[in-house]
């Protein structure tokens, strides 16, 4: 069954004044357990189309189906939900909430969906553990390197059990040894849990490692490319 | 955890929290200040006021207070007197007969209100005797002694002994005059500063005026102020044949200056509050917009604007929390301090005793004054957040998010 499903989609900004078409009639389905690397030149649409599948934004026409439901006809209040359900979010910048530790930006996501406490408590402690930050659970971000932030950042975005993790740029302010680990994580987290991963990056060290890569061109879906 | 996240934030950038803590126990313990003293202010003038000039309760003829003439007497005024001084809020009363005339001494002459007074009671009534600047009371002089103002005086070129007489109409109609010696002169602290009055023995101006042992005037003072309406009614029902009026009858004046110090200290709330609040708005204005990736990040991930909303509101509230109690702490501290040593205005207190002040205050606040003031605070704030909360929750995600 498709995860994500994208059916014709367009985006057109600034549609009184300029029409810029970001995304030109995108089409593709993202089926679960994948590991899929959205990639293109800078303009291409590339953050447009994250932002619509993330249900960030909505598309000028076309459908966007998430586990068969269309997102694109949801409320915003309705969409917010849908996110903290559904979507698990990366940032390039990481955006941890700076005052809680690694263990509370964890237990936040899951605070937000209303689990109990003690289900917050050991997942929480559990996903850390899996990303290598058994012994930082206590520390800040500010105390923590960039790739074990963004280690918390991928720690959260599992914490809500989402029907997919989309990531926008992961991989952009991590030096290779930083990137290497996140990504050998992801493809662990991936390989093991079937957690169904959807990135959009410039880095070659990401597309190496998708095991699909979606290639966009003036917001249309130039090539497809499925990987053993 | 939200609390949490809000109370973290507010030590997120400690010297503008500082601030506007700072801010809040400054505000709340200057109002204290402000309220502790114009408070003491208005009771010390209406206190002088019901103490040395207007008592608690007034008791007269019907018809006496139209023109004072001296033939609308109290009637069976002793046995009036008497039976008065058995109900057991009355602390004292004094018996007195009023005469309006003129007041001569060799230079010139003046008009005067000349009261027949009873000197204990009197004394217990007003404490005229304490306002004697220079001479006695009554005591030097035996035959026809008078207390007059010193202001009076200079303004008749007399001094202490020196002899002016009086000149009243009697019962009859006639003019009578009394010559009377300066026994004490005393310094006017009265509310009533504008009326040139003088003070003889009662039994005196009985004899000149022919009116035996008849009186005027029944000046009542209570235990308790709280006491007056209950005893006024018990009088009123008593004695129906007699004008009984409150000393918020006699002088509408203080009732009306009370009310308007009452507005008066609503304002500077408002003003002070307005500003507090406008402070409050700046900072948070800031925090929010110094934090819109992150606060774009909590609605990307599934925050609901209702939660973000809620977390502004509680980084303002927690810092008006904190300031409230410091503030409040500070202010009755100093209130009290003040209370007991006094603030000694003498530099102004010419001024300030032709209005019938005291030269020394005491500031004293009730607490309900402080518990409204926490609760402005507190309101203030709630107030405050609501903009920076509007625009947080305003903030587009994808913007938030697309510089990073």
């Amino acid at each position: 069954m498709s995860v994500i499903k994208v059916v014709n989609v367009t985006k057109v900004y600034n549609e009184t004044v300029v029409h810029v078409n970001a995304l030109n009639g995108a089409s593709f389905e993202i089926e679960e357990g994948e590991f899929t690397a959205i990639v293109g030149p800078s303009g291409s649409g590339k953050s447009t189309l994250l932002n619509i599948i993330g249900g960030l934004d909505y598309p000028t026409s076309g459908k966007v189906e998430i586990a068969g439901a269309d997102i694109s006809q949801l409320s915003e209040g309705q969409m917010i939900d849908f996110r903290l359900q559904n979507i698990g979010f990366v940032f390039q910048s990481f955006n941890l909430i700076p005052v809680l530790t690694a263990k509370e930006n964890v237990e936040f996501i899951m605070l937000l969906q209303k689990r109990p406490k003690s289900e917050m408590e050991k997942r929480s402690v559990a996903l850390l553990d899996e990303m290598g930050l058994g012994d930082r659970i206590n520390n800040r971000p500010a105390e923590l390197s960039g790739g074990q932030q963004q280690r918390v950042a991928v720690a959260r975005a599992l914490a809500s059990k989402p029907k997919f993790i989309l990531a926008d740029e992961p991989t952009a302010n991590l030096d290779s040894v930083a990137t290497s680990n996140l990504l050998d994580i992801m493809a662990k987290m991936n390989r093991e849990e079937k957690v169904t991963f959807v990135f959009s990056t410039h880095d070659q060290r990401v597309i190496e490692k998708a095991r699909r890569v979606l290639t966009i061109e003036d917001g249309l879906i130039v090539n497809d490319e499925v990987r053993d | 955890m939200i609390a949490l996240i809000a109370w973290r934030n507010v030590w997120r950038n400690r010297t503008r929290s500082i601030a506007v803590i700072g801010a809040v126990v400054v505000g709340v313990w200057g109002l204290i200040f402000a309220f502790g003293f114009m408070n003491s202010f208005i009771a010390d003038f209406v206190s002088n006021a019901i103490l040395r000039e207007y008592s608690h309760i007034q008791l007269h003829h019907p018809d006496f207070k139209k023109d004072h003439e001296i033939k609308y007497f109290i009637p069976r005024g002793g046995i009036t007197l008497e039976s008065i001084s058995q109900i057991n809020e009355v602390k004292a009363m004094s018996g007195r007969v009023l005469a309006d005339g003129m007041i001569n001494s060799p230079k010139t002459a003046n008009g005067v209100r000349v009261f027949g007074i009873d000197l204990g009671q009197e004394t217990a009534t007003t404490h005229l005797d304490s306002l004697i600047v220079e001479g006695d009371y009554f005591q030097s002089i035996s035959r026809n002694p008078v207390l007059i103002p010193k202001s009076l005086a200079k303004k008749l070129k007399v001094k202490l002994r020196s002899k002016v007489v009086l000149t009243f109409q009697n019962l009859e109609g006639d003019i009578i005059a009394g010559a009377f010696r300066i026994t004490g002169l005393f310094e006017k602290n009265s509310a009533n500063g504008g009326i040139n009055t003088a003070f003889v023995r009662k039994e005196d101006l009985q004899n000149l005026l022919g009116l035996s042992n008849n009186i005027h005037e029944i000046a009542i003072l209570l235990d308790k102020i709280e006491n007056e309406p209950l005893v006024i009614a018990r009088i009123r029902n008593q004695y129906s044949n007699l004008l009984t009026e409150s000393w918020r009858d006699l002088a509408p004046e203080l009732e009306l200056m009370q009310g308007q110090v009452k507005i008066n200290m609503s304002i500077v709330m408002a003003i002070m509050m307005l500003a507090l609040g406008f402070g409050m708005v700046n900072t948070m204005l800031m925090a929010v917009l110094e934090r819109f990736r992150e606060i774009g990040m909590l609605k990307a991930v599934g925050m609901r604007k209702g939660k973000i909303f809620k977390m502004i509101l509680a980084e303002t509230l927690y810092m008006a929390l904190i300031g409230t109690p410091i503030g409040m702490f500070v202010g009755i501290q100093t209130i009290n301090y003040l209370n007991r040593v006094g603030v000694d205005l003498s530099a102004y207190s010419e001024g300030l005793k032709d209005f019938g002040y005291d030269t020394i205050f005491y500031p004293a606040i009730d607490f309900s004054m402080v518990i409204s003031i926490a609760i402005g605070v507190g309101v203030t704030a709630l107030l405050a957040s609501l903009y920076p909360g509007i625009k947080a929750i305003k903030l587009n995600p994808v913007e938030a998010l697309r510089k990073i």
